[in-house]
């Protein structure tokens, strides 16, 4: 009964997996014939300037990005979480963009971010002269990022607020009875009573940006640019097979992107994962 | 009386306290409404309009004419039969594989089933980007580029589906199943007679993230779809914007078009959303 389900997933997810290990061992275009070529694939990219600006670009934005939407997703998730009038529509208002297809919310953004753009247009009128967003090298990632938390805050406030009503009223009830004003409450009961929620949300977040190739393929056509400032490691991984040829070397950008999402997972672990015993 | 006071005094911080948390989500909500309203009101406004600086909110004569352009421009339908295509493929897939795989790991006996069930979450944590290079390849080997195999085959199975399935079966008294099978039913009987409608509303959420997953998809499009015909939606739309990137009315008609049928689907569906990333935490 498991056997179409192994097989599929073996196929094209654990299989990959393992293949990624053996192709970063060889040198292929795809279209000449594969031959081994040990590990001077990986000494390549290590030597690579490109590959550590991706990594650079990659890192900052997982660092960036994920402290930014957990924060924003649980803000508004406790506040959502109180009695208030239009509850159903707010939470269907910040659900919406993390349902959106991540194509069609880039375009529109980078019609947003154009030169002469809606948000130049708003910067305007409060006296801001604002820079032409994507051909910025100094902007163009940082557009992405404020893109990418629009878009995924709202999906984590979801789980995050279904963590909430699984903390049961009557500890803040006692809370209260005992003098403990909303700012304890929230420190000293929410907190730590979500953990499990947080670091649920923490992980899927680092896996989540360490893999960015939708928002930097479509906002910088393609290339990752101006000057490789949104160049991701999956977008360098694109390119070496599609523009370079070089399968081994995006095979070994691979392996490597796998290393860092396993220690990075590891290290969120180590953090938030261990004391969800309450 | 001094009780009553503090009780009073409460009751208005609470009150005041409410009215501006009301009053931040809205300005939430209103950031989070904008880009859909400008991506709306552009599509409406001819080319001229569109590019005035400072931007015009709201269109002088709203121009419907670029929805009905567009259709001609590029080969739109056919964009939106494959999308749909694909997205029907790899949501039927889903269904059939992920329940039976769900039901094996929580109802059958046999050798391996913890390590199966590891090994299934172990793959939660493999995105598709990070393998998009061998699954490009593996798709060459066989022979499943530039055609509709490749858009639904590499998502015919989801490891959080089988999560999710495992999760339903698990949670339906098993005694039923017992009585079946003292009444002779086979165990493929009793899973697709007896168990599978009893987790309808599983199969709903299930069916609703795949169906997303495939028609929101960019990358595996990408991979697999060279020619233009066998492009889906969004990959179309920016190939299209690659193509006629100064035609922002055209490119956002385009985009209001594609997020009108996933609003509806969501609108509609959207207490199966919640519920899916309650038991899953997963779209």
């Amino acid at each position: 009964m498991t056997l179409p389900a192994v097989l599929v997933l073996f196929l094209f997810t654990l299989g990959p997996a393992l293949y990624a290990f053996f192709l970063s061992l060889f040198s292929w275009s795809l279209l000449n014939k594969m031959h081994y070529v040990g590990l001077s694939n990986f000494a390549f990219i290590f030597a690579s300037h490109l590959f550590w600006t991706a990594v650079w670009n990659t890192a900052s934005f997982a660092f960036i990005v994920v402290p930014t939407q957990t924060l924003v997703a649980l803000f508004i998730a406790v506040l959502l979480n109180q009695n208030l009038p239009a509850r159903g529509f707010l939470r269907l208002a910040f659900f919406f963009p993390a349902v959106s297809s991540s194509a069609v919310i880039s375009i529109i953004f980078m019609w947003i971010y154009n030169k002469f753009g809606i948000l130049n247009g708003l910067l305007a009128v409060v006296g801001i002269h604002g820079p032409n967003w994507l051909a910025n090298p100094l902007f163009a990632l940082k557009s992405i990022m404020i893109m990418n938390i629009w878009t995924t805050s709202g999906y984590f406030m979801v789980v995050f607020l279904s963590g909430l009503q699984a903390i049961p009223q009557n500890i803040y009830d006692a809370a209260e009875m005992d003098g403990a004003n909303s700012w304890q409450r929230f420190s000293r009961i929410t907190v730590p009573l979500l953990k499990p929620t947080t670091f649920f949300v923490v992980i899927m977040g680092v896996i989540g940006t360490l893999q960015m190739f939708d928002q930097s393929f479509i906002l910088s056509g393609g290339t990752g640019g101006p000057l490789h400032s949104t160049t991701t490691l999956v977008l360098l991984i694109y390119q070496y097979i599609f523009s370079y040829g070089k399968v081994g070397y995006g095979a070994a950008v691979t392996v490597i992107l796998f290393a860092f999402t396993m220690i990075a997972t590891l290290i969120v672990n180590r953090w938030l994962g261990k004391s969800i015993e309450y | 009386m001094t009780q009553n006071n503090t009780l009073t005094r409460k009751a208005v911080v609470s009150r005041i306290s409410r009215s501006v948390y009301f009053l931040i989500l809205m300005g939430g909500a209103l950031v989070m409404f904008v880009p859909f309203a400008w991506s709306l009101s552009t599509s409406l406004k001819p080319l001229s309009e569109s590019l005035a600086y400072p931007p015009v909110w709201i269109p002088h004569i709203f121009d419907w004419s670029n929805y009905v352009k567009i259709w001609h421009l590029v080969p739109l339908a056919q964009w939106f039969a494959n999308s749909a295509i694909a997205a029907v493929g790899v949501t039927l897939c889903n269904l059939v594989f992920d329940s039976m795989a769900g039901y094996a790991l929580a109802r059958l006996n046999f050798k391996g089933k913890r390590l199966l069930f590891i090994g299934v979450l172990a793959m939660l944590m493999v995105p598709f980007q990070a393998v998009m290079l061998p699954v490009y390849i593996i798709l060459r080997y066989l022979h499943l580029l530039d055609n509709y195999y490749g858009l639904i085959v590499p998502l015919a199975v989801q490891a959080v589906g089988i999560f999710l399935m495992r999760q339903a079966f698990l949670n339906l008294p098993s005694d039923l199943e017992d009585a079946a099978s003292i009444d002779g039913a086979g165990r493929f009987r009793t899973f697709w007679q007896l168990s599978v409608p009893l987790v309808v509303p599983s199969l709903l959420t299930l069916g609703l993230i795949s169906f997303m997953l495939s028609w929101n998809n960019f990358l595996l499009p990408l991979l697999v779809a060279n020619r233009q015909h066998l492009w889906t939606v969004p990959l179309g739309v920016v190939m299209f914007q690659q193509e006629y990137f100064v035609n922002w009315p055209y490119l956002m008609a385009a985009a209001v078009m594609t997020t009108v049928p996933v609003a509806v689907i969501f609108l509609v569906f959207q207490k199966w959303f919640v519920r899916g990333i309650a038991t899953t935490g997963f779209r």
